[in-house]
């Protein structure tokens, strides 16, 4: 296989990890502020 | 080295900042060796290798992106250092705020994770293959057994282990690499010997560094030359490569104050761009010997044929000694920040924000053995990869690296603008790198013109992303710039501190008292802005870093003009840091004592508290320091 499309191919394998941790974030933000609003009511 | 890692168990333990920062106490000199020491690994010498049979001296330039650390050193590692923050995803949320900030944090953080891990594979195998070369070893066992007794004294001693042992392996490495370039040269007839020998092959231009084979055409155009300074130069303004900078953001917050940040990131690129001058030289010895290698995955392999085969046979042991050392040296740190970037940002953060320092660390430990593991597997799968390939993927980032500089040096730069850089880059990635040549819409574009075209299809979607979002809170934006003082663009943030009374205005405060041409007793409020002395060790820096480099391979190949590059390097450096050292010194003075309420400040956002303690799912906490 050619380097440039290899190369794509392994980057795109890293974005899936970065999604995964851009997945995390948002479920942690959204519990931390149900958490709180269900402190506040 | 696993036995010294008894020695700093005890402190690893301690904390969070010990075991992935060494409690912020480290002098210049164990961050440089660690910088170096990282970016020498098993692979290092088999691209430096490649680029140079191939290209010549020019092909030096290729390595030259390490250079970025000659501007780093003297404007984003002191902003970074300031900033305190873990990681370059915890700064995501220093610098920005909110969800957009959260997101980022979590989108970097998996990057990095999976980075460690794709570096340990390659890196692994890279072993595997020498082990293999050397002793005829099955390529797992270089692949695995080296790294398992790396991990050893990663785990128990956490980053005090890692830096204490690269400062040792680097002091091993350098012997090695001054041996067998020395051992490589004198056997292809001395450093007349080479001259002559590529000089009688008709191929003069391998011994000039700036032999183009035109503006725009050949196999080296000058445009691709200055599309490298460009990208490591001004690149150094900014926070991030895709996978350079994260290496040193550790090693700039693990220093003990902002000046010895700067030196550590300063004498870790410098010492490695001269090492890279050392081995070309060593590598054309190779090129003279073994002429017209065609394979070149073969060529990459020079520089250790000049050990294994060169050497005595006592001392191909000392040579198999130092190449571990090299690998041991990478192996350890990335599996530390892989570590550091999981439990920090990742599991502190969004899953356990009232974990204990005790249980922290622990995780940290249980990462960095999953991490080892799951690297033996990667790197199994991609036995075919070489540095050449990471050095593509550096450049396919291109869509973010004016995004990483304008985080850092324009105020209304957000975090959505950076999120979808990032996330765009992929896909401008695929269809400019393979969809559209594949199919013939666009032919197969340079290097050089392939990151210009990434890095202008990016502007087309951050910059409308950011200027059609809001931008980050006043209030938020006033602290950081209180708290790092950047560079660039900031006049409406700096404007408001001054309104608000945070800030001194310089205009009314000024004296009519003309101002030396180098100034070299500051205030620490003086020393906190931008001025001339900044900008002239800005200019200098990489032209010394450049002259080192050239100059360490024309010296090794007994040149006259190595000499005078060398004398000219050191003088300029020593003009350098004579301009620049008492500004650091002052900057340092001031900031070191602000930095633990900046800590308590950072450790309370991490537990989602505001500065009063109490609960907040994002702290806007409005700056109370003048």
């Amino acid at each position: 296989m050619e380097r440039g499309f290899v190369t794509l191919i392994g980057m795109s394998i890293a974005y899936l990890a970065s999604f995964i941790g851009l997945g995390l974030a948002w479920y942690g933000w959204n519990r931390r502020h149900r958490d709180d609003e269900e402190v506040g009511s | 080295m696993v036995g010294g890692a008894a020695l700093f168990y005890r402190l690893a333990r301690r904390s969070e900042s010990d075991f992935f920062l060494a409690g912020r106490r480290l002098p210049w000199w164990l961050p440089a060796a660690s910088v170096f020491s990282t970016h020498t690994a098993t692979d290092t010498p088999m691209w430096v290798t490649g680029t140079v049979y191939a290209h010549g001296l020019r092909g030096l330039w290729y390595t030259f992106f390490a250079g970025w650390t000659s501007v780093a050193a003297f404007v984003s590692a002191r902003i970074y250092r300031r900033s305190v923050a873990f990681t370059q995803a915890e700064w995501q949320v220093v610098r920005f705020h909110g969800f957009g900030a959260e997101l980022l944090r979590g989108w970097m953080a998996g990057w990095q994770v999976f980075m460690n891990m794709f570096i340990l594979g390659w890196v692994g195998i890279a072993m595997g293959k020498v082990g293999n070369l050397a002793f005829g070893w099955p390529v797992w066992v270089g692949l695995v057994i080296p790294s398992v007794i790396t991990a050893l004294y990663t785990l128990a001693a956490g980053y005090w282990g890692v830096v204490m042992g690269d400062f040792l392996q680097g002091i091993v490495a350098i012997f090695a690499i001054l041996l067998v370039s020395i051992v490589g040269i004198m056997a292809a007839g001395g450093p007349s010997g080479v001259v002559d020998g590529v000089t009688a092959m008709g191929e003069t231009w391998r011994l000039d560094s700036m032999a183009f084979t035109g503006w725009l055409t050949g196999a080296f155009p000058a445009a691709w030359w200055l599309t490298m300074l460009v990208i490591a130069i001004v690149g150094g303004f900014g926070m991030g490569t895709s996978i350079d900078w994260y290496v040193e953001a550790q090693r700039i917050q693990s220093a003990k104050t902002v000046r010895d940040a700067s030196y550590g990131i300063w004498w870790g690129g410098a010492i490695t761009l001269l090492r890279n001058g050392i081995w070309a030289a060593s590598i054309l010895a190779f090129f003279v010997m073994a002429p017209g290698i065609t394979n070149g995955a073969e060529a990459e392999l020079g520089w250790f044929r000049l050990g294994f085969e060169l050497l005595p046979a006592g001392l191909v042991g000392v040579f198999f000694a130092a190449i571990l050392a090299i690998h041991l040296s990478t192996i350890s740190s990335h599996l530390n920040l892989g570590a550091l970037y999981f439990t920090r940002d990742l599991y502190q953060r969004y899953v356990r924000p009232d974990a204990s320092e005790r249980t922290l660390v622990w995780v940290g430990r249980l990462t960095t053995a999953v991490l080892l593991v799951g690297s033996f597997f990667y790197g199994l799968m991609m036995q075919e990869i070489t540095q050449w390939l990471i050095f593509a993927l550096w450049l396919m980032m291109a869509g973010i690296w004016l995004p990483n500089i304008l985080q850092v040096v324009w105020w209304r730069f957000n975090a959505w603008g950076y999120l979808a850089s990032w996330i765009a880059n992929l896909g401008i990635a695929w269809l400019v790198v393979w969809v559209l040549p594949e199919f013939g819409v666009i032919p197969v574009l340079p290097d050089y013109l392939q990151f210009w075209s990434l890095m202008a299809l990016g502007v087309v979607v951050f910059l409308p992303t950011t200027l059609l979002t809001e931008p980050e809170p006043m209030d938020h934006l006033v602290h950081f710039y209180l708290q790092t003082r950047p560079l660039g663009w900031w006049g409406p943030v700096r404007e408001e501190a001054v309104r608000r009374g945070l800030l001194v205005d310089e205009k009314r405060t000024a004296t009519s008292a003309p101002r030396p041409l180098i100034r070299r007793t500051w205030t620490p409020e003086e020393a906190d802005g931008w001025s001339r002395e900044d900008w002239i060790a800005i200019v200098l820096s990489p032209v010394i870093m450049g002259l080192g480099m050239v100059g360490a391979a024309n010296l090794f190949l007994g040149r006259a003009s190595g000499a005078w590059q060398l004398v000219l390097g050191t003088v300029l450096g020593l003009v350098m840091f004579w301009v620049i050292d008492p500004k650091l010194r002052a900057v340092s003075v001031d900031y070191e004592a602000q930095q633990a309420k900046y800590l308590e400040r950072l450790e309370k956002r991490m537990r989602w508290q505001g500065d009063d303690g109490t609960r907040v799912a994002s702290t806007v906490a409005a700056p109370e320091e003048t």
